[in-house]
């Protein structure tokens, strides 16, 4: 094995996996409060990128548009929350599948119908060319990923620890019934847990946008890898899912060096079957004894 | 409300039957959106602007009438069963004269049975996958409806090799993607390598999927194993994303492959990183004859662009509507079927923006599929991208076409 191949794949992967792991803390964010999850996570990334991409194309400056696409995606996860979750969770019903699923599917038609159904490639101020770190090709793009992912990871679990806001967020978290004794409006929480998980999708898109160019079916592929880190790390721990991202990204690089390229989205396959197996909770998942 | 709804349906037909006796009905199918957009829409755009140019002077004589083009857009999506779908409801219409179009492989080996079957003619343009064509050799087919205007895959693989031999890269990597096209695209290259003396060593061959972003992985095997050259047949999208990653982790080797490269979604998306990118082209969107000069100005002007999507695709769609008006003429009907056998026997030359085509086609011999093809080695040439437009690679070619171009024009002058 050539050690500066197995680094650069290394690389090269986990950095894919932060986008992953991106996505998955968007479901980890909502589950955590209200054990539901956005089905049309990847939808919202792409219709928040298409918005960015609008916004950039209206002459708004990259430093304006990144809030102000923030800002559009928190408002996309209330209104998933709105017109998708919350009565279902009123009713005790898991109506929320399906109907998060079919919200999805209505933003990818509209957003074929205002956007076009082509690729296009999303403007950054930062550059594209490679960089070499260590013997390593890496771009300032792909640098932009990783900060931007521990950034807004940062900042939303510093905001649960150090804020009441955040606590009202924790307390709902560990126990619903309880929290609401204690005068905390679940409702108000878990509308503020789809805003933040739509602001997350917002941000996946704007950094994930210009290596994967805009298009309907951007999020398609990334999201379903979300999905799997989601459920091995455990829809508990906002850590796990890095971890895991980082993990599944740099096997499916290394696989598709060493095995052949057509063998790429097998490990995460893989891993999902052996986790469900081995570990339902996930590998950073507690285990949560249901009272009945 | 029901009598009313039947009563309109009846009128409509009427007054279609009405107008029908007196046009000729012509389809035009391809994938107008999607990663294959750029070459369904240029090709359709191309098309139009040609029928628009007959339609205005008037249409063309049929017996004792002039009759003008109708035609009827179909997006296949680049979906094979779309493909089969619309083939279908084409095929079923009594009084289509004939269908122009198909950029994806796999859309027309889904489709193009069901047209045979009905016997109804087809130029193809601007597909270029070998199979379509070599399907109706294996199968031994006596009599066929299908035409091509398009350099088929068998010529530009032949250049491609020839390239990277002329330029002296002689281990190369093959890069494919998982299609129809993209596989038989590298059967096509392994065959002429072997065909030109294998000459060329494989050090690589390497597959990637439609979406797929990270293409680190094969490109490092390429580079690991010495590549001086990439050798690939792909699609617009995922060559970009190739471009970019051989930028990123060093490549300088030149990318040569099939015509997609010059497809702005492939210009666009890899930008600078695309620069000295080889591709065989048809048609080059620079105004070396006074023809070129005003198809270009034209396309700029009608659709508002300053660059033609695909030119090639442009073009070709452009001379196939003037090869198809001449099999018109000649055949002095609309019947499609009177209008394949006109297609293989044009006796007059058809001036064209790529070339004047002097008879394209001839009978079908299920031995020989050039009898329905109507590009040769010739009539192509290699193109260069810089800065996002694509240019001849060899000043030799231009001068070529510059020369056969006047040579023409002397001739008629004669």
């Amino acid at each position: 094995m050539n050690d500066s191949v197995v680094a650069q794949m290394v690389v090269s992967g986990a950095l894919m996996g932060l986008v992953y792991a991106l996505i998955a803390y968007g479901f980890q964010l909502t589950y955590a409060t209200s054990k539901s999850i956005n089905f049309g996570q990847g939808e919202l990334v792409m219709v928040s990128a298409f918005i960015c991409l609008s916004l950039t194309n209206l002459g708004l400056p990259y430093p304006v548009m990144v809030p102000l696409g923030l800002f559009c995606g928190s408002l996309l996860g209330l209104f998933v929350e709105r017109s998708g979750v919350r009565l279902a969770l009123e009713q005790k019903s898991e109506g929320w599948i399906l109907l998060t699923i079919i919200i999805g599917l209505l933003f990818f038609s509209v957003s074929e119908n205002i956007w076009g159904r082509d690729d296009r490639p999303f403007p950054t101020p930062i550059p594209s060319d490679a960089i070499q770190l260590f013997g390593i090709s890496v771009t300032p793009v792909e640098i932009s990923v990783a900060v931007g992912v521990f950034m807004i990871m940062g900042i939303i679990e510093l905001f649960k620890r150090k804020t009441l806001l955040g606590k009202a967020f924790e307390a709902v978290s560990a126990d619903r019934d309880a929290a609401e004794l204690m005068g905390i409006s679940a409702t108000k929480t878990i509308m503020l847990s789809y805003s933040l998980s739509g602001m997350v999708a917002a941000l996946a898109g704007i950094l994930v946008a210009p290596i994967t160019t805009v298009g309907p079916t951007m999020a398609s592929a990334l999201v379903l890898k979300a999905f799997s880190v989601a459920v091995v790390a455990g829809l508990d721990s906002g850590f796990g899912v890095v971890v895991i991202g980082l993990f599944l990204g740099a096997l499916e690089s290394l696989t598709s060096y060493y095995v052949g390229s057509g063998w790429r989205e097998a490990p995460g396959l893989v891993l999902l079957i052996l986790a469900l197996a081995i570990r339902p909770t996930g590998v950073f998942g507690a285990a949560v004894i249901r009272k009945v | 409300m029901r009598r009313a709804l039947i009563m309109t349906l009846l009128l409509g037909m009427v007054v279609t039957q009405a107008f029908a006796a007196d046009v000729i009905k012509i389809a035009i199918t391809g994938p107008f959106t999607g990663g294959s957009a750029p070459m369904g829409a240029s090709m359709r755009d191309g098309a139009k602007l040609a029928i628009a140019e007959i339609n205005a002077a008037g249409g063309i004589k049929v017996g004792a009438k002039m009759m003008k083009f109708e035609v009827t857009e179909r997006d296949d999506e680049a979906k094979n069963e779309r493909g089969a779908l619309i083939a279908q409801e084409l095929a079923s219409m009594t009084d289509l004269s004939g269908i122009i179009g198909s950029v994806n492989t796999g859309v027309v080996l889904a489709g193009d049975k069901h047209l045979q079957e009905k016997g109804i003619t087809k130029i193809i343009t601007p597909a270029a996958g070998s199979a379509s064509l070599t399907q109706w050799s294996k199968a031994g087919v006596k009599d066929l409806s299908i035409f091509r205007f398009a350099a088929h895959d068998g010529i530009q693989a032949a250049m491609v090799v020839e390239e990277a031999v002329k330029r002296n890269l002689l281990k190369v990597a093959l890069f494919h993607d998982s299609t129809n096209y993209g596989v038989s695209g590298r059967d096509d290259m392994l065959d002429q390598i072997k065909k030109q003396g294998n000459k060329l060593e494989i050090v690589a061959t390497e597959k990637f999927n439609i979406g797929d972003k990270d293409m680190t992985a094969q490109l490092l095997r390429a580079k690991n194993a010495g590549a001086q050259a990439i050798l690939i047949w792909g699609i617009g999208p995922e060559l970009a994303a190739i471009a970019n990653g051989m930028a990123k982790i060093g490549i300088k080797a030149p990318l040569i492959g099939g015509w997609p490269l010059s497809m702005s979604n492939f210009l666009d998306n890899a930008g600078k990183n695309g620069n000295g990118t080889m591709m065989p082209q048809t048609f080059i969107e620079e105004p070396i004859t006074p023809k070129a000069k005003a198809f270009i100005d034209g396309y700029h002007k009608t659709y508002k662009v300053t660059r033609i999507p695909s030119p090639v695709s442009a073009a070709q769609g452009y001379d196939a509507v003037y090869i198809f008006a001449a099999a018109v003429k000649q055949a002095q009907s609309t019947d499609t079927h009177k209008i394949k056998e006109a297609l293989e026997d044009l006796k007059e030359p058809v001036k064209g923006v790529i070339a004047t085509w002097q008879k394209p086609y001839s009978k079908w011999d299920p031995a020989n599929f050039d009898t329905h093809e109507a590009f040769r080695r010739d009539q192509a040439v290699m193109g260069m991208v810089k800065d996002g437009h694509v240019v001849f690679a060899n000043d030799a070619d231009r001068q070529r076409l510059i020369k056969s171009a006047t040579a023409v024009k002397g001739k008629k002058a004669k």
